[in-house]
């Protein structure tokens, strides 16, 4: 086992990884950018080394200094987190090369599975469904039309040099295929100077599931079941839920296979997320692979009873995954909310500031991943996630007003947070009917007055 | 020692017309200094606390020791800019292990001036002074790790 481990991040993650290492006995060194010098994973580590000043380019995505801070430090291990260096195949490289182990998948596993394209490739190979397509631009309405009828409709005319959902429009029928193959067409030439379009199979109301994966070195992989993301606001998750409301055991089953074969196609080592889309009649879709942490990790440690962090750890320095991961069942049921430092009233600004009071939620069920602290000032170099509150139960109703009880429990003053956001969510009656998509918050923020907070 | 008991020192010092004291005990050390003036000074330095002469003013003017003193000037040190470290390493104040050092207090730089090593990697980063002027004092020893942003030098600016 490690005796000493860098962590390579911030905030609420660096503080995480920080406690696994000391359930495990392992000494801690932390990396923090000037600015970040009173936080609470700079207090919590046993040593500490300043590698840069604010901004992330000059600090947390600094490979030599960090390498530099790890050789200081004597360290045996660095654990990336999630987000900065984590899916930076070069960094792991590094690592490997100076002879400090990374905490994650190999260099290849991270190249192969971080470039969508191939990773979309690796799934279609392995006999993973994707989202179908044309597999290259149409060029004309009988080839459009060609191409819709094998999808199969409704199905996405998308703009080849588009992106960021642009120059995107749906298509039902052929009618609608062909004066929407004219039009984007004319769009896309004008907007990004290229005509071609390609077509995808539009999902309907889907519901964005994640299985959780874990590889040892052995070659075993286990999933730890799904995680249901999709109340995004802009394709950034703001709510995370297991079991997912929409996913039967038998589904569970298929998808849990599909994961693990996709993984063990490419040797996959440590902790990785499965992304799919799932439409309302059971049909999954790959998406993409994170070769990390994730942040929503919290809520499949408190189904399965699991240390996620602690399992990386593990893995890295060679130990088996127990067998008893193979079969598990959801025990408990989850839910997290990310407390953002944001203002829902300014289109969620981000609020960099001092929190002149925290008070915490608590009592059963109730978990607070953060590292926030009365008087902490949150800088503006980095995102404005200050913590995870994750409430567990039995069920989901219970899990639904743990929730609740602890977002009205929660006091932050100083900064604007998304904590009046949460709130309305759980009390949504279709929210607590576990009807939703990927669509909902945009149609929740349409149906609403704007918040008087 | 405590306010109360560096004020309870004075007050002794005064009262037998002392004009030096020096005590020091597990690594802090304090020295106090009755200047021509009668008022005095106290130096204190403690592991890791930067030295903070601070001037006592005494309730009433006193009269002056009988011996004459000559004043110790008060190095207002902590406000003289630093030379920071630009990276994470090992600080090496010689080019070689039997070299001399780069820099002694009192040595004149400029911007292109190499004062020390920074070793990250196993690669020997020759560090520039950066700006122009004299080295008070080296604030590293040699073969000690360093952090971004860590003072190596003191240096009153030209």
């Amino acid at each position: 086992m490690f005796e000493k481990i860098l962590i390579a991040n911030r905030g609420e993650i660096a503080l995480r990884i920080i406690r696994a290492c000391k359930d495990l006995g392992i000494r801690t060194l932390a990396v923090y950018s000037e600015p970040d010098h009173d936080s609470l994973h700079v207090q919590a580590a046993d040593e500490a080394i300043c590698i840069g000043p604010g901004p992330s380019a000059q600090s947390y995505l600094k490979i030599d200094r960090i390498i530099s801070a790890a050789e200081v430090g004597d360290v045996d291990a660095i654990h990336p987190g999630y987000g900065f260096l984590s899916e930076n195949a070069h960094f792991a490289e590094v690592c490997q090369s100076c002879n400090i182990r990374f905490i994650g998948p190999s260099p290849e596993s991270i190249r192969r599975m971080g470039d969508k394209s191939l990773a979309r490739e690796n799934a279609r190979k392995a006999g993973v469904p994707i989202p179908p397509g044309s597999d290259g631009p149409v060029n004309s309405e009988q080839e459009a039309i060609k191409a819709a009828k094998k999808i199969g409709y409704p199905v996405m005319i998308k703009a080849v040099a588009g992106g960021g959902g642009k120059g995107m429009r749906p298509a039902h029928n052929d009618v609608s295929l062909v004066k929407g193959f004219l039009a984007a067409r004319m769009e896309a030439e004008k907007a990004f100077g290229n005509p071609e379009v390609y077509l995808e199979k539009y999902i309907e109301e889907p519901h964005h599931i994640e299985f959780q994966i874990l590889g040892d070195k052995r070659g075993k992989i286990v999933h730890i079941g799904e995680r249901d993301c999709s109340i995004q606001r802009r394709h950034q998750k703001l709510l995370e839920e297991s079991p997912s409301p929409l996913i039967s055991s038998d589904l569970r089953k298929k998808m849990g296979k599909a994961a693990i074969k996709l993984a063990e196609a490419v040797h996959y080592e440590n902790a990785g997320t499965m992304e799919f889309l799932v439409d309302g009649s059971g049909n999954y879709y790959f998406l993409e692979m994170n070769t990390r942490i994730q942040v929503e990790h919290p809520v499949t440690e408190e189904v399965y009873g699991i240390d996620l962090v602690k399992e990386q750890i593990k893995i890295a320095a060679g130990e088996r995954i127990p067998s008893e991961f193979e079969n598990l069942r959801p025990q408990r049921h989850a839910i997290e909310f990310r407390i953002n430092a944001e203002d829902p009233a300014m289109d969620f600004r981000p609020c960099p500031g001092t929190i002149s009071l925290y008070y915490p939620p608590g009592g059963i069920g109730i978990r607070m991943d953060s590292h926030m602290y009365g008087g902490y000032s949150i800088p503006p170099f980095y995102d404005s996630m200050i913590g995870k509150l994750i409430a567990v139960g039995p069920d989901r109703p219970t899990a639904l007003a743990r929730m609740q009880r602890a977002l009205d429990e929660t006091i932050i003053r100083g900064v604007k947070t998304t904590i009046p956001l949460g709130q309305r969510i759980v009390r949504d009656q279709d929210f607590r009917r576990g009807k939703y998509s990927t669509h909902f918050l945009e149609r929740f923020f349409e149906k609403k007055v704007p918040n008087v907070s | 020692m405590d306010i109360k008991e560096i004020k309870a020192v004075i007050d002794l010092m005064r009262k037998n017309s002392l004009t030096e004291f020096e005590y020091e005990k597990d690594g802090t050390k304090i020295r106090i200094q009755r200047g021509p003036d009668g008022k005095p000074q106290v130096f204190a330095s403690s592991p890791g606390l930067i030295p903070a002469p601070a001037v006592i003013p005494t309730a009433t003017g006193s009269a002056p020791a009988p011996t004459v003193q000559t004043p110790i000037p008060a190095p207002a040190q902590e406000t003289l800019p630093t030379i920071n470290s630009p990276m994470v390493g090992t600080f090496y104040a010689s080019p070689a292990p039997d070299a001399p050092p780069y820099l002694a207090v009192g040595a004149v730089v400029n911007p292109e001036t190499v004062v020390c090593i920074i070793e990250a990697m196993k690669v020997m980063n020759e560090i520039k002074a950066e700006m122009s002027g004299t080295i008070t004092e080296i604030l590293v020893e040699s073969g000690k790790p360093v952090e971004f942003g860590k003072p190596l030098f003191r240096i009153k600016p030209a």
